[in-house]
């Protein structure tokens, strides 16, 4: 007979303490458990909580699992916020999403390189939050797809990538969060190296230098490229991944193990960008 | 020399392994025939590594760096993408160079192969 789990969640946004909340989430969901998601206690949450818990309810029903959302449980603005992101609806609820300042919910079991492309262009860099030249959003795309690649390419995930964003016009912010509960980045890495015990900030650091890759060929330049950009346009970039944990941000580059708190095997890139144009320069340009 | 026009090729997204391979193709047969080329990025408008690295960086694998650089040309790509151009050739020519270096990683890529 199943386990039922009820999780009830807490408002999630997407401070360090906010993704071991998160990941913790994951250790409490047993190989064929029946789930139930309660948002009882959850005023707010942010989309790298959204991609998380999509892939959290795909990865229980992988294992043979049951993941339910109980919509009754929802406030009226977190109601809202999952209902026009699509998350309500792409997991059974009867409301249809629409335009706003959330970046919609999306799964992707495989690589669909035009349907990734339009929701990049269309719904994530749109003309309402951002205007930018048309070179300086393809520029940008090009960039962001880095972090699609590295998971398709990298996570053996067999559940797909989750994503997820949302504008924030107070802040001037857009967010964007990437999520794949594949093998991970150390995971990688260290069977790549044959070190089995290298830590886990060392792995992603690894990861992110110029020239280095797990795959045979001459590649591994994308995460480089991805650093830089975030660097130069004064982004933020987090990457969580076992229990290693990479900040990037304009005056920051720190690769980290945590130790002490609930690992997550796959990865889940949080990306943060401005929404002034005028932050935004092309490489060639500094 | 032959123009070849990307975008003709693969469209206008230079993104993925597959979009690279098909450029690489047609590339590799030119310059190993001692061929120049005239690779022409006009109306592309989005460009990542992957494409770059199965197009160009795999050209170094039997393609001596001042050969490339004697018989391919570039144009009609712009200055930020052309840094990742240039950061792919650097790369490749390191990779292909150390010829110990890629004897190991390979060697250690097939071990890994062999115990899955």
């Amino acid at each position: 007979m199943a386990t039922t789990v009820r999780l009830s969640l807490r408002r999630i946004s997407d401070e360090l303490s906010d993704f071991d909340y998160l990941f913790n989430l994951l250790h409490q969901c047993g190989e064929g458990s029946a789930v139930i998601i309660d948002f009882s206690n959850c005023n707010f949450l942010t989309p790298n909580a959204v991609a998380f818990l999509g892939g959290l309810a795909r990865l229980i029903e992988y294992k043979s699992g049951t993941c339910d959302f109980d919509w009754n449980t929802l406030s009226p603005a977190v109601r809202a916020n999952l209902a026009q992101n699509g998350f309500v609806s792409t997991f059974g609820g009867a409301i249809d999403p629409w335009d706003g300042n959330s970046v919609p919910y999306r799964e992707d079991q495989t690589l669909d390189v035009d349907g990734l492309l339009n929701y990049l262009r269309t719904k994530w860099l749109d003309d309402y939050r951002i205007h930018l030249s048309q070179e300086l959003e393809d520029y940008i795309i090009g960039k962001v797809w880095e972090i699609y690649d590295n998971a398709f390419e990298h996570s053996q995930s067999p559940i797909g990538i989750f994503s997820c964003g949302q504008y924030y016009p107070q802040k001037h912010e857009l967010k964007l969060a990437v999520v794949d509960f594949g093998v991970g980045i150390p995971y990688n890495v260290r069977k790549f190296r044959s070190e089995e015990t290298l830590e886990a900030g060392y792995a992603i650091s690894w990861a992110f230098k110029s020239g280095n890759t797990t795959k045979s060929g001459s590649r591994g330049l994308g995460l480089d490229i991805l650093k830089d950009f975030i660097r130069i346009n004064k982004g933020r970039l987090e990457v969580f991944s076992h229990e290693g944990y990479g900040l990037i941000s304009k005056d920051t580059e720190e690769y980290s193990s945590r130790l002490l708190t609930p690992t997550f095997e796959g990865t889940l890139f949080n990306l943060t960008l401005k929404c002034d144009a005028r932050y935004y320069h092309l490489a060639s340009s500094t | 020399m032959k123009k070849i026009e990307i975008y003709t090729i693969v469209g206008e997204n230079c993104i993925t392994r597959t979009a690279g391979q098909k450029v690489y193709d047609l590339v590799h047969s030119e310059l190993l025939s001692g061929h120049s080329v005239d690779l022409d990025f006009e109306k592309v408008r989005v460009f990542a590594s992957p494409f770059f690295n199965a197009s160009i960086g795999r050209l170094f694998e039997d393609i001596a760096p001042l050969d490339f650089d004697r018989l391919v040309k570039v144009s009609n790509l712009a200055p930020a993408n052309m840094q990742v151009f240039k950061q792919v050739i650097q790369n490749s020519k390191r990779y292909y160079s150390d010829k110990g270096y890629r004897e190991a990683l390979d060697a250690t890529l097939r071990e890994q192969a062999q115990a899955k």
